[in-house]
Protein backbone atom coordinates (compact mmCIF):
# COMPACT_ATOMS: atom_id res chain seq x y z
CA UNK A 1 0.00 0.00 0.00
CA UNK A 2 2.85 2.22 1.22
CA UNK A 3 4.84 2.19 -2.13
CA UNK A 4 1.48 2.27 -4.62
CA UNK A 5 0.49 5.18 -2.65
CA UNK A 6 4.40 6.65 -3.03
CA UNK A 7 4.06 5.84 -7.28
CA UNK A 8 0.76 7.59 -7.34
CA UNK A 9 1.96 10.82 -5.25
CA UNK A 10 4.67 11.12 -7.16
CA UNK A 11 2.92 10.90 -10.49
CA UNK A 12 0.46 13.61 -9.27
CA UNK A 13 3.27 15.47 -8.34
CA UNK A 14 4.96 14.99 -11.10
CA UNK A 15 2.66 15.93 -13.18
CA UNK A 16 1.87 19.53 -11.17
CA UNK A 17 5.61 19.97 -11.61
CA UNK A 18 5.06 19.70 -15.28
CA UNK A 19 1.59 21.36 -15.85
CA UNK A 20 2.13 24.20 -12.84
CA UNK A 21 -1.68 24.07 -12.83
CA UNK A 22 -1.61 24.68 -8.80
CA UNK A 23 1.55 27.48 -9.47
CA UNK A 24 0.24 29.35 -11.86
CA UNK A 25 -3.81 29.12 -11.46
CA UNK A 26 -4.55 28.34 -7.97
CA UNK A 27 -2.65 30.08 -6.44
CA UNK A 28 -3.39 33.49 -7.82
CA UNK A 29 -6.86 32.31 -7.47
CA UNK A 30 -6.20 32.51 -4.01
CA UNK A 31 -4.28 35.65 -3.91
CA UNK A 32 -7.23 37.36 -5.54
CA UNK A 33 -9.30 35.89 -2.72
CA UNK A 34 -7.34 37.90 -0.03
CA UNK A 35 -7.88 41.14 -2.46
CA UNK A 36 -11.54 40.61 -2.36
CA UNK A 37 -12.02 39.49 1.37
CA UNK A 38 -9.92 42.80 1.91
CA UNK A 39 -12.46 45.13 -0.31
CA UNK A 40 -15.29 43.37 1.40
CA UNK A 41 -14.20 43.96 4.80
CA UNK A 42 -13.19 47.35 4.32
CA UNK A 43 -9.67 49.27 4.59
CA UNK A 44 -9.85 49.68 8.91
CA UNK A 45 -6.77 47.16 9.29
CA UNK A 46 -7.90 45.93 12.74
CA UNK A 47 -11.15 44.18 11.15
CA UNK A 48 -8.97 42.78 8.53
CA UNK A 49 -6.61 41.86 11.63
CA UNK A 50 -9.50 40.50 13.47
CA UNK A 51 -10.73 38.54 10.75
CA UNK A 52 -7.37 37.37 9.05
CA UNK A 53 -7.61 33.88 10.28
CA UNK A 54 -11.52 33.04 9.44
CA UNK A 55 -10.36 34.82 5.80
CA UNK A 56 -6.75 32.54 5.41
CA UNK A 57 -9.36 29.49 6.25
CA UNK A 58 -12.09 30.28 3.74
CA UNK A 59 -9.42 31.15 1.18
CA UNK A 60 -8.00 27.66 1.60
CA UNK A 61 -11.16 25.72 0.93
CA UNK A 62 -11.99 27.62 -2.16
CA UNK A 63 -8.03 26.87 -3.29
CA UNK A 64 -9.10 22.96 -1.50
CA UNK A 65 -12.17 22.47 -4.11
CA UNK A 66 -9.84 23.86 -7.06
CA UNK A 67 -6.81 21.61 -6.21
CA UNK A 68 -9.59 18.28 -5.98
CA UNK A 69 -10.92 19.30 -8.95
CA UNK A 70 -7.50 19.44 -10.69
CA UNK A 71 -6.62 16.34 -8.71
CA UNK A 72 -9.88 14.50 -10.11
CA UNK A 73 -9.39 15.79 -13.48
CA UNK A 74 -6.06 14.56 -14.45
CA UNK A 75 -7.35 11.27 -14.67
CA UNK A 76 -10.77 11.65 -16.47
CA UNK A 77 -9.45 11.59 -20.21
CA UNK A 78 -7.81 8.60 -22.49
CA UNK A 79 -9.01 6.02 -19.90
CA UNK A 80 -6.57 6.94 -17.19
CA UNK A 81 -8.99 6.08 -14.38
CA UNK A 82 -9.01 2.65 -15.58
CA UNK A 83 -6.09 2.16 -16.13
CA UNK A 84 -5.56 3.19 -12.70
CA UNK A 85 -8.10 0.61 -11.40
CA UNK A 86 -7.11 -2.41 -13.47
CA UNK A 87 -2.74 -1.52 -13.21
CA UNK A 88 -3.86 -3.50 -9.75
CA UNK A 89 -2.59 -0.77 -7.65
CA UNK A 90 -4.03 -0.93 -3.97
CA UNK A 91 -6.99 1.22 -3.98
CA UNK A 92 -5.94 2.15 -0.45
CA UNK A 93 -2.80 3.27 -1.94
CA UNK A 94 -4.11 5.22 -4.53
CA UNK A 95 -6.28 7.37 -2.01
CA UNK A 96 -3.34 7.78 0.23
CA UNK A 97 -1.04 8.50 -3.11
CA UNK A 98 -3.90 11.29 -4.39
CA UNK A 99 -4.48 12.71 -1.01
CA UNK A 100 -0.38 13.16 -0.33
CA UNK A 101 0.11 15.00 -3.45
CA UNK A 102 -2.83 17.13 -2.73
CA UNK A 103 -1.78 17.68 0.27
CA UNK A 104 1.71 18.79 -0.63
CA UNK A 105 0.07 21.26 -3.20
CA UNK A 106 -2.03 22.68 -0.38
CA UNK A 107 0.72 22.82 1.37
CA UNK A 108 2.26 25.04 -0.35
CA UNK A 109 -0.43 27.62 -1.13
CA UNK A 110 -1.17 27.85 2.93
CA UNK A 111 2.53 29.17 3.11
CA UNK A 112 1.96 31.75 0.13
CA UNK A 113 -1.31 32.32 1.81
CA UNK A 114 -0.12 33.32 5.35
CA UNK A 115 2.75 35.23 4.06
CA UNK A 116 0.10 37.30 2.16
CA UNK A 117 -2.57 37.22 5.47
CA UNK A 118 0.38 38.43 7.74
CA UNK A 119 1.70 41.09 4.95
CA UNK A 120 -1.41 42.50 3.76
CA UNK A 121 -4.46 42.31 6.61
CA UNK A 122 -1.15 43.72 8.83
CA UNK A 123 -1.63 39.89 11.64
CA UNK A 124 0.34 39.52 14.21
CA UNK A 125 1.60 35.55 15.02
CA UNK A 126 2.73 34.83 18.14
CA UNK A 127 3.02 31.04 18.64
CA UNK A 128 4.25 30.40 15.05
CA UNK A 129 4.59 26.60 15.56
CA UNK A 130 0.83 26.22 16.30
CA UNK A 131 -0.31 28.11 13.22
CA UNK A 132 1.90 25.89 10.99
CA UNK A 133 0.78 23.00 13.09
CA UNK A 134 -2.78 23.54 12.85
CA UNK A 135 -1.74 24.40 8.58
CA UNK A 136 -0.58 20.97 9.04
CA UNK A 137 -3.53 18.83 10.75
CA UNK A 138 -5.78 21.02 8.81
CA UNK A 139 -4.47 20.55 5.40
CA UNK A 140 -4.60 16.48 6.39
CA UNK A 141 -8.18 16.60 6.80
CA UNK A 142 -9.06 18.81 3.76
CA UNK A 143 -6.75 16.63 1.27
CA UNK A 144 -8.73 13.21 3.00
CA UNK A 145 -11.85 14.23 2.95
CA UNK A 146 -11.24 15.90 -0.64
CA UNK A 147 -9.96 12.78 -2.41
CA UNK A 148 -12.95 10.73 -1.04
CA UNK A 149 -15.44 13.40 -2.63
CA UNK A 150 -13.32 13.99 -5.70
CA UNK A 151 -13.92 10.18 -5.87
CA UNK A 152 -17.11 9.92 -5.64
CA UNK A 153 -17.91 12.57 -8.02
CA UNK A 154 -15.52 11.77 -10.59
CA UNK A 155 -17.48 10.39 -13.27
CA UNK A 156 -20.42 13.06 -12.93
CA UNK A 157 -20.96 15.50 -15.33
CA UNK A 158 -22.02 18.12 -13.06
CA UNK A 159 -18.78 17.50 -10.68
CA UNK A 160 -17.88 21.44 -11.04
CA UNK A 161 -20.98 22.32 -9.16
CA UNK A 162 -21.55 19.21 -7.09
CA UNK A 163 -18.41 19.05 -5.49
CA UNK A 164 -18.29 21.96 -3.66
CA UNK A 165 -21.65 22.03 -2.14
CA UNK A 166 -20.55 18.28 -0.91
CA UNK A 167 -17.37 18.74 0.08
CA UNK A 168 -17.39 21.98 1.80
CA UNK A 169 -20.17 21.23 4.93
CA UNK A 170 -18.16 18.38 5.75
CA UNK A 171 -14.87 20.46 5.50
CA UNK A 172 -16.65 23.26 8.31
CA UNK A 173 -14.93 21.41 11.02
CA UNK A 174 -11.52 22.25 10.30
CA UNK A 175 -12.48 26.02 8.94
CA UNK A 176 -14.02 26.28 12.56
CA UNK A 177 -11.10 24.49 14.27
CA UNK A 178 -8.16 26.36 12.09
CA UNK A 179 -9.44 29.57 12.43
CA UNK A 180 -9.76 28.96 16.17
CA UNK A 181 -6.42 27.89 16.72
CA UNK A 182 -4.92 30.95 14.28
CA UNK A 183 -6.51 33.30 16.85
CA UNK A 184 -5.41 31.27 19.86
CA UNK A 185 -1.81 31.74 17.85
CA UNK A 186 -2.17 36.07 17.24
CA UNK A 187 -1.50 38.72 19.12
CA UNK A 188 -4.08 38.72 21.94
CA UNK A 189 -5.33 35.01 22.07
CA UNK A 190 -5.06 32.53 24.73
CA UNK A 191 -2.71 29.92 23.07
CA UNK A 192 -4.42 27.08 25.59
CA UNK A 193 -7.69 27.56 23.54
CA UNK A 194 -5.52 26.42 20.74
CA UNK A 195 -4.80 22.96 22.06
CA UNK A 196 -8.06 21.73 22.30
CA UNK A 197 -9.05 22.84 18.53
CA UNK A 198 -5.81 20.38 17.84
CA UNK A 199 -7.28 17.65 19.43
CA UNK A 200 -10.03 18.18 17.16
CA UNK A 201 -8.36 18.33 13.65
CA UNK A 202 -6.42 15.06 14.58
CA UNK A 203 -9.40 13.31 15.23
CA UNK A 204 -11.23 14.95 12.39
CA UNK A 205 -7.82 13.66 10.09
CA UNK A 206 -7.75 9.71 11.83
CA UNK A 207 -11.32 9.72 11.15
CA UNK A 208 -11.80 10.66 7.75
CA UNK A 209 -8.22 8.47 6.65
CA UNK A 210 -9.64 5.93 8.08
CA UNK A 211 -12.75 5.81 6.28
CA UNK A 212 -10.90 6.69 2.95
CA UNK A 213 -8.03 3.96 3.29
CA UNK A 214 -11.04 1.49 3.98
CA UNK A 215 -13.90 3.01 1.45
CA UNK A 216 -11.52 4.15 -1.35
CA UNK A 217 -12.21 0.56 -3.41
CA UNK A 218 -15.84 0.27 -3.12
CA UNK A 219 -16.38 3.76 -3.85
CA UNK A 220 -14.00 3.65 -7.15
CA UNK A 221 -16.30 1.23 -8.49
CA UNK A 222 -19.26 3.20 -8.28
CA UNK A 223 -17.93 6.29 -10.30
CA UNK B 1 -42.02 -5.40 -3.20
CA UNK B 2 -39.04 -7.74 -4.55
CA UNK B 3 -39.79 -7.20 -8.39
CA UNK B 4 -36.93 -7.91 -10.64
CA UNK B 5 -36.78 -5.53 -13.27
CA UNK B 6 -35.46 -6.50 -16.32
CA UNK B 7 -37.28 -7.79 -18.90
CA UNK B 8 -37.29 -10.84 -21.90
CA UNK B 9 -37.55 -10.16 -25.29
CA UNK B 10 -40.17 -11.31 -27.24
CA UNK B 11 -40.37 -15.07 -26.45
CA UNK B 12 -43.10 -17.77 -25.41
CA UNK B 13 -46.56 -17.45 -26.08
CA UNK B 14 -46.30 -14.86 -28.85
CA UNK B 15 -49.56 -14.64 -31.02
CA UNK B 16 -48.34 -14.11 -34.84
CA UNK B 17 -50.25 -10.72 -35.07
CA UNK B 18 -52.37 -10.91 -37.97
CA UNK B 19 -51.38 -7.52 -39.26
CA UNK B 20 -47.61 -6.83 -39.08
CA UNK B 21 -46.76 -10.61 -39.23
CA UNK B 22 -44.23 -10.82 -36.14
CA UNK B 23 -45.15 -10.96 -32.75
CA UNK B 24 -45.90 -7.89 -30.86
CA UNK B 25 -45.22 -8.39 -27.43
CA UNK B 26 -43.14 -7.03 -24.89
CA UNK B 27 -42.74 -8.68 -21.51
CA UNK B 28 -42.13 -6.52 -18.87
CA UNK B 29 -42.42 -6.96 -14.80
CA UNK B 30 -45.38 -5.88 -13.00
CA UNK B 31 -45.50 -2.09 -11.86
CA UNK B 32 -44.97 -1.14 -7.94
CA UNK B 33 -48.56 -1.66 -6.58
CA UNK B 34 -49.84 -1.24 -3.04
CA UNK B 35 -51.84 -4.17 -1.49
CA UNK B 36 -55.45 -3.21 -0.15
CA UNK B 37 -54.44 -3.34 3.19
CA UNK B 38 -51.23 -1.33 2.85
CA UNK B 39 -53.39 1.57 0.43
CA UNK B 40 -56.16 1.47 3.76
CA UNK B 41 -53.11 1.18 6.23
CA UNK B 42 -51.95 4.69 4.35
CA UNK B 43 -55.18 6.48 4.45
CA UNK B 44 -55.87 5.36 8.27
CA UNK B 45 -52.61 7.16 9.34
CA UNK B 46 -53.33 9.83 6.98
CA UNK B 47 -56.27 10.32 8.65
CA UNK B 48 -55.10 10.34 12.13
CA UNK B 49 -52.23 12.45 11.33
CA UNK B 50 -54.90 15.49 9.87
CA UNK B 51 -57.10 14.74 12.51
CA UNK B 52 -53.93 15.04 15.19
CA UNK B 53 -52.65 18.28 13.46
CA UNK B 54 -56.33 19.98 13.53
CA UNK B 55 -56.57 19.56 17.33
CA UNK B 56 -53.13 20.37 17.95
CA UNK B 57 -53.22 23.56 16.23
CA UNK B 58 -56.76 23.89 18.32
CA UNK B 59 -55.47 22.87 21.58
CA UNK B 60 -52.19 24.86 21.20
CA UNK B 61 -53.84 28.00 20.23
CA UNK B 62 -57.67 28.33 21.68
CA UNK B 63 -57.17 25.88 24.18
CA UNK B 64 -54.59 26.19 26.57
CA UNK B 65 -53.80 29.12 28.63
CA UNK B 66 -50.12 31.43 27.98
CA UNK B 67 -47.37 30.62 29.75
CA UNK B 68 -46.26 32.77 32.70
CA UNK B 69 -42.63 33.54 31.46
CA UNK B 70 -42.84 33.18 27.71
CA UNK B 71 -46.54 34.80 26.93
CA UNK B 72 -48.14 33.37 24.33
CA UNK B 73 -45.03 32.71 22.26
CA UNK B 74 -45.68 29.10 24.29
CA UNK B 75 -47.98 28.05 21.48
CA UNK B 76 -44.89 28.06 18.83
CA UNK B 77 -42.87 24.65 21.69
CA UNK B 78 -46.33 22.86 20.74
CA UNK B 79 -44.77 22.43 16.89
CA UNK B 80 -41.17 23.48 17.06
CA UNK B 81 -39.90 20.68 19.10
CA UNK B 82 -41.82 18.34 16.92
CA UNK B 83 -40.61 19.20 13.79
CA UNK B 84 -37.63 19.57 14.72
CA UNK B 85 -37.29 16.00 16.50
CA UNK B 86 -38.91 14.60 13.32
CA UNK B 87 -36.39 16.46 11.27
CA UNK B 88 -32.82 16.00 12.97
CA UNK B 89 -33.70 12.66 14.53
CA UNK B 90 -36.44 10.50 12.90
CA UNK B 91 -35.64 11.70 9.00
CA UNK B 92 -32.14 11.80 9.74
CA UNK B 93 -31.87 8.58 11.94
CA UNK B 94 -34.02 6.54 9.50
CA UNK B 95 -31.73 7.62 6.79
CA UNK B 96 -28.59 6.78 7.81
CA UNK B 97 -30.01 3.54 9.34
CA UNK B 98 -31.26 2.67 5.93
CA UNK B 99 -28.12 3.33 4.19
CA UNK B 100 -26.15 1.69 6.84
CA UNK B 101 -28.85 -0.97 5.92
CA UNK B 102 -28.12 -0.70 1.99
CA UNK B 103 -24.62 -1.10 2.52
CA UNK B 104 -25.02 -4.14 4.23
CA UNK B 105 -24.13 -6.96 1.92
CA UNK B 106 -26.54 -9.35 3.25
CA UNK B 107 -29.33 -6.41 3.80
CA UNK B 108 -28.80 -5.04 0.58
CA UNK B 109 -31.68 -4.19 -1.27
CA UNK B 110 -32.81 -0.97 -3.15
CA UNK B 111 -36.16 -1.03 -0.93
CA UNK B 112 -33.38 0.43 1.65
CA UNK B 113 -31.63 2.88 -1.02
CA UNK B 114 -35.34 4.43 -1.81
CA UNK B 115 -36.15 4.72 1.73
CA UNK B 116 -33.37 6.73 2.62
CA UNK B 117 -34.25 8.96 -0.13
CA UNK B 118 -37.93 9.16 1.10
CA UNK B 119 -36.90 10.15 4.73
CA UNK B 120 -34.00 12.38 3.19
CA UNK B 121 -36.29 14.50 1.44
CA UNK B 122 -39.30 14.80 3.73
CA UNK B 123 -36.34 15.45 6.27
CA UNK B 124 -35.94 18.54 4.15
CA UNK B 125 -38.99 19.71 4.20
CA UNK B 126 -39.67 19.15 8.36
CA UNK B 127 -35.90 20.71 8.96
CA UNK B 128 -36.92 24.04 6.56
CA UNK B 129 -40.28 24.03 9.10
CA UNK B 130 -37.88 23.44 12.44
CA UNK B 131 -35.39 26.56 11.04
CA UNK B 132 -38.19 29.02 10.42
CA UNK B 133 -40.49 27.69 13.58
CA UNK B 134 -37.17 28.29 15.96
CA UNK B 135 -36.21 31.25 13.85
CA UNK B 136 -39.67 32.57 14.93
CA UNK B 137 -39.66 32.03 18.07
CA UNK B 138 -36.54 33.31 18.66
CA UNK B 139 -37.03 36.72 17.37
CA UNK B 140 -39.13 38.18 20.36
CA UNK B 141 -37.33 35.83 22.77
CA UNK B 142 -33.81 36.47 22.39
CA UNK B 143 -34.39 39.37 20.34
CA UNK B 144 -32.25 37.90 17.44
CA UNK B 145 -33.67 36.02 14.32
CA UNK B 146 -30.75 33.41 13.85
CA UNK B 147 -28.64 32.78 16.42
CA UNK B 148 -25.04 30.95 15.86
CA UNK B 149 -25.73 27.94 18.86
CA UNK B 150 -25.07 24.73 18.18
CA UNK B 151 -28.60 23.03 18.22
CA UNK B 152 -29.45 25.36 15.29
CA UNK B 153 -26.39 25.42 13.09
CA UNK B 154 -26.54 21.72 13.24
CA UNK B 155 -29.80 21.94 11.88
CA UNK B 156 -28.40 24.56 9.28
CA UNK B 157 -25.73 22.24 7.96
CA UNK B 158 -27.78 19.15 8.27
CA UNK B 159 -30.12 20.99 5.86
CA UNK B 160 -27.45 21.73 3.66
CA UNK B 161 -25.93 18.47 3.94
CA UNK B 162 -29.75 16.41 2.86
CA UNK B 163 -29.63 19.13 -0.09
CA UNK B 164 -26.44 17.92 -1.10
CA UNK B 165 -27.37 14.51 -0.89
CA UNK B 166 -30.99 14.79 -3.10
CA UNK B 167 -28.35 16.80 -5.61
CA UNK B 168 -26.56 13.83 -6.00
CA UNK B 169 -29.17 11.49 -6.94
CA UNK B 170 -30.88 13.72 -9.14
CA UNK B 171 -28.30 13.00 -11.48
CA UNK B 172 -28.98 10.15 -13.58
CA UNK B 173 -27.51 6.79 -12.77
CA UNK B 174 -28.46 3.41 -12.68
CA UNK B 175 -30.12 2.67 -9.78
CA UNK B 176 -27.73 0.69 -8.37
CA UNK B 177 -24.79 3.06 -9.07
CA UNK B 178 -27.00 6.00 -8.13
CA UNK B 179 -27.90 3.92 -4.92
CA UNK B 180 -23.94 3.30 -3.51
CA UNK B 181 -23.38 6.49 -4.68
CA UNK B 182 -25.98 8.64 -2.38
CA UNK B 183 -24.98 5.67 -0.02
CA UNK B 184 -21.50 6.93 0.41
CA UNK B 185 -22.31 10.56 0.77
CA UNK B 186 -25.02 9.75 3.71
CA UNK B 187 -22.10 7.60 5.11
CA UNK B 188 -19.33 10.67 5.27
CA UNK B 189 -21.97 13.29 6.44
CA UNK B 190 -23.42 10.85 9.06
CA UNK B 191 -19.50 10.73 10.06
CA UNK B 192 -19.48 14.35 10.23
CA UNK B 193 -22.78 15.64 11.36
CA UNK B 194 -20.94 14.38 15.33
CA UNK B 195 -17.93 16.05 14.59
CA UNK B 196 -19.68 19.56 13.74
CA UNK B 197 -21.71 19.19 16.63
CA UNK B 198 -19.46 19.18 18.62
CA UNK B 199 -17.14 21.53 16.99
CA UNK B 200 -19.83 24.02 16.75
CA UNK B 201 -20.42 23.88 20.62
CA UNK B 202 -16.94 24.62 21.45
CA UNK B 203 -16.76 27.27 19.51
CA UNK B 204 -19.81 29.08 21.16
CA UNK B 205 -19.10 28.31 25.18
CA UNK B 206 -15.04 29.29 24.61
CA UNK B 207 -15.70 32.14 22.10
CA UNK B 208 -15.08 35.41 24.70
CA UNK B 209 -18.20 36.89 25.14
CA UNK B 210 -21.05 35.07 23.83
CA UNK B 211 -24.07 34.81 25.55
CA UNK B 212 -24.77 31.28 26.15
CA UNK B 213 -28.45 31.12 24.44
CA UNK B 214 -30.56 28.55 25.89
CA UNK B 215 -33.57 27.19 24.50
CA UNK B 216 -35.35 25.10 27.42
CA UNK B 217 -38.27 25.74 28.42
CA UNK B 218 -39.27 26.29 31.92
CA UNK B 219 -38.81 23.12 33.54
CA UNK B 220 -42.00 22.47 34.73
CA UNK B 221 -44.98 22.38 31.81
CA UNK B 222 -47.87 20.71 33.40
CA UNK B 223 -51.83 20.08 32.41
CA UNK B 224 -53.30 20.94 28.79
CA UNK B 225 -49.90 22.06 27.89
CA UNK B 226 -47.93 18.67 28.59
CA UNK B 227 -50.63 16.99 26.94
CA UNK B 228 -51.19 19.47 23.49
CA UNK B 229 -47.18 19.51 23.34
CA UNK B 230 -47.16 15.29 23.81
CA UNK B 231 -50.15 15.34 21.06
CA UNK B 232 -48.07 17.48 19.08
CA UNK B 233 -45.32 15.16 18.63
CA UNK B 234 -47.63 12.23 18.06
CA UNK B 235 -49.19 13.75 15.44
CA UNK B 236 -46.30 15.99 13.48
CA UNK B 237 -44.50 12.44 13.38
CA UNK B 238 -47.89 10.64 11.98
CA UNK B 239 -47.73 13.00 9.47
CA UNK B 240 -43.52 12.39 8.75
CA UNK B 241 -45.28 8.30 8.32
CA UNK B 242 -47.93 9.81 5.63
CA UNK B 243 -45.72 11.58 3.61
CA UNK B 244 -42.74 9.36 4.19
CA UNK B 245 -44.94 6.19 2.35
CA UNK B 246 -46.64 8.48 -0.72
CA UNK B 247 -43.09 9.36 -1.34
CA UNK B 248 -41.62 6.22 -1.43
CA UNK B 249 -44.21 4.83 -3.62
CA UNK B 250 -43.34 7.76 -5.82
CA UNK B 251 -39.45 6.67 -5.71
CA UNK B 252 -40.62 3.30 -6.78
CA UNK B 253 -42.90 4.13 -9.55
CA UNK B 254 -40.66 6.38 -10.84
CA UNK B 255 -37.64 3.95 -10.80
CA UNK B 256 -40.54 1.38 -12.62
CA UNK B 257 -41.06 3.49 -15.43
CA UNK B 258 -37.19 4.34 -15.81
CA UNK B 259 -36.57 0.97 -16.03
CA UNK B 260 -38.96 -0.08 -18.43
CA UNK B 261 -39.38 2.80 -20.50
CA UNK B 262 -37.74 1.74 -23.30
CA UNK B 263 -39.81 -1.27 -23.70
CA UNK B 264 -42.71 0.19 -22.81
CA UNK B 265 -41.95 3.18 -26.01
CA UNK B 266 -41.32 0.58 -27.76
CA UNK B 267 -44.54 -1.10 -26.98
CA UNK B 268 -46.58 2.42 -27.58
CA UNK B 269 -44.64 2.15 -30.81
CA UNK B 270 -45.92 -0.91 -31.75
CA UNK B 271 -48.86 -0.94 -31.16
CA UNK B 272 -49.12 2.46 -32.77
CA UNK B 273 -48.23 1.40 -35.89
CA UNK B 274 -50.70 -1.84 -35.39
CA UNK B 275 -53.65 0.82 -35.10
CA UNK B 276 -52.55 2.50 -37.92
CA UNK B 277 -52.23 -0.73 -40.12
CA UNK B 278 -55.39 -1.50 -38.67
CA UNK B 279 -57.24 1.62 -39.84
CA UNK B 280 -56.12 1.43 -42.99
CA UNK B 281 -57.31 -1.99 -44.12
CA UNK B 282 -60.40 -1.53 -42.24
CA UNK B 283 -61.82 2.24 -42.55
CA UNK B 284 -64.65 2.46 -40.31
CA UNK B 285 -64.43 3.54 -36.14
CA UNK B 286 -61.60 2.24 -34.53
CA UNK B 287 -61.32 1.28 -30.97
CA UNK B 288 -59.09 3.44 -29.26
CA UNK B 289 -56.30 4.34 -31.18
CA UNK B 290 -53.38 5.31 -29.49
CA UNK B 291 -51.85 7.79 -32.18
CA UNK B 292 -52.59 10.69 -29.93
CA UNK B 293 -51.10 9.22 -27.32
CA UNK B 294 -48.44 10.92 -25.62
CA UNK B 295 -45.10 9.34 -24.49
CA UNK B 296 -44.15 7.65 -21.85
CA UNK B 297 -43.89 9.91 -18.31
CA UNK C 1 -49.50 36.12 19.37
CA UNK C 2 -48.62 37.31 15.68
CA UNK C 3 -45.13 35.61 15.53
CA UNK C 4 -47.42 32.23 16.77
CA UNK C 5 -50.08 32.75 13.98
CA UNK C 6 -46.84 33.47 11.58
CA UNK C 7 -44.43 30.44 12.84
CA UNK C 8 -48.15 27.52 12.36
CA UNK C 9 -49.47 29.27 9.19
CA UNK C 10 -45.56 28.63 7.88
CA UNK C 11 -45.03 25.64 8.91
CA UNK C 12 -48.86 24.13 8.48
CA UNK C 13 -48.71 25.85 5.34
CA UNK C 14 -45.62 23.93 3.96
CA UNK C 15 -46.52 21.05 5.09
CA UNK C 16 -49.86 21.05 3.45
CA UNK C 17 -48.17 22.29 -0.08
CA UNK C 18 -45.86 19.14 0.27
CA UNK C 19 -48.71 17.05 1.06
CA UNK C 20 -50.31 17.92 -1.64
CA UNK C 21 -47.29 18.05 -4.54
CA UNK C 22 -46.55 14.37 -3.40
CA UNK C 23 -50.29 13.10 -3.78
CA UNK C 24 -50.44 15.51 -6.75
CA UNK C 25 -47.08 13.60 -8.35
CA UNK C 26 -48.00 10.70 -7.60
CA UNK C 27 -51.34 10.63 -8.99
CA UNK C 28 -49.28 11.70 -12.51
CA UNK C 29 -47.08 8.79 -12.10
CA UNK C 30 -50.09 6.26 -11.38
CA UNK C 31 -51.66 7.71 -14.40
CA UNK C 32 -48.38 7.46 -16.42
CA UNK C 33 -48.21 3.46 -15.68
CA UNK C 34 -52.12 3.06 -16.52
CA UNK C 35 -51.50 4.44 -19.54
CA UNK C 36 -48.45 2.47 -20.73
CA UNK C 37 -49.99 -0.83 -19.71
CA UNK C 38 -53.49 -0.25 -20.28
CA UNK C 39 -55.98 -2.50 -22.81
CA UNK C 40 -54.13 -0.90 -26.07
CA UNK C 41 -50.53 -1.41 -25.39
CA UNK C 42 -49.28 -4.73 -26.61
CA UNK C 43 -47.47 -5.49 -23.24
CA UNK C 44 -47.53 -8.17 -21.57
CA UNK C 45 -47.21 -8.10 -17.69
CA UNK C 46 -45.25 -11.03 -16.63
CA UNK C 47 -45.10 -12.06 -12.65
CA UNK C 48 -47.21 -10.90 -10.28
CA UNK C 49 -49.92 -13.54 -10.33
CA UNK C 50 -48.02 -15.60 -11.29
CA UNK C 51 -49.67 -16.26 -14.57
CA UNK C 52 -48.16 -14.74 -17.75
CA UNK C 53 -51.21 -13.50 -18.84
CA UNK C 54 -52.35 -13.80 -22.45
CA UNK C 55 -50.71 -12.24 -25.14
CA UNK C 56 -52.85 -9.22 -26.58
CA UNK C 57 -53.66 -8.52 -29.78
CA UNK C 58 -53.78 -4.91 -30.03
CA UNK C 59 -57.17 -3.59 -29.32
CA UNK C 60 -57.98 -6.41 -26.90
CA UNK C 61 -57.82 -5.76 -23.24
CA UNK C 62 -54.63 -7.11 -21.86
CA UNK C 63 -56.20 -9.65 -19.05
CA UNK C 64 -53.73 -10.07 -16.04
CA UNK C 65 -54.66 -9.20 -12.51
CA UNK C 66 -51.08 -7.24 -12.06
CA UNK C 67 -52.47 -4.84 -14.73
CA UNK C 68 -55.31 -3.26 -13.58
CA UNK C 69 -55.61 0.34 -13.94
CA UNK C 70 -54.87 2.15 -10.50
CA UNK C 71 -56.54 5.56 -11.71
CA UNK C 72 -57.73 5.57 -7.65
CA UNK C 73 -54.58 4.27 -6.42
CA UNK C 74 -54.49 6.72 -2.98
Amino acid sequence: MWRDAALVAGKDLRIEGRSRVALSQVAPFGIVALVLFAFALGPDRETMAKGAPGLFWVAVLFCTVLAIQRSVSVESSDGARDGLRLSGIDPAGLYLGKAVAVAAQLIVLEALLAVGVVLLYGAHIEVPWMIAVSCLLGTIGLAATGTLYGALSSGLRVRETLLPFLLLPIAAPVLLAGTRIWQAAMAGGTPSDGTQWLRLLVVFDAVYLAVGVVLFGPIQETA
Amino acid sequence: MTHDLTTTPLEGPAAAHPYSGAATNTRVSPPPSPSTTARRTEHIIGLLALVGTAATVWLGIWVTPPDKVQGDLVRLVYIHPGVAWVALYLAFGLAAVSTLLYLWPRTRSLFWDRLAAAAVEVGVIFNICTLVSGSIWGKPTWGVWWAWDARLTSTAVLLVLFLGYMALRRVPAEPEVRARRSAFVALFAAIDIPIIHFSVDWWNTLHQGATVLNANLSPTIHGSMAWTLLLGFVALTLVFVWMLLVRYRIGAIEDWLAANELDLALAERQAEGVAASRVASDPGPAGGSPTDRVGVA
Amino acid sequence: MRYVIAGYIFVLGLLALYAVALVWRRRRLVRAVARVTGPDVAVVVVGGNGSPGASTVAGAPVSTGATTPQAEAS
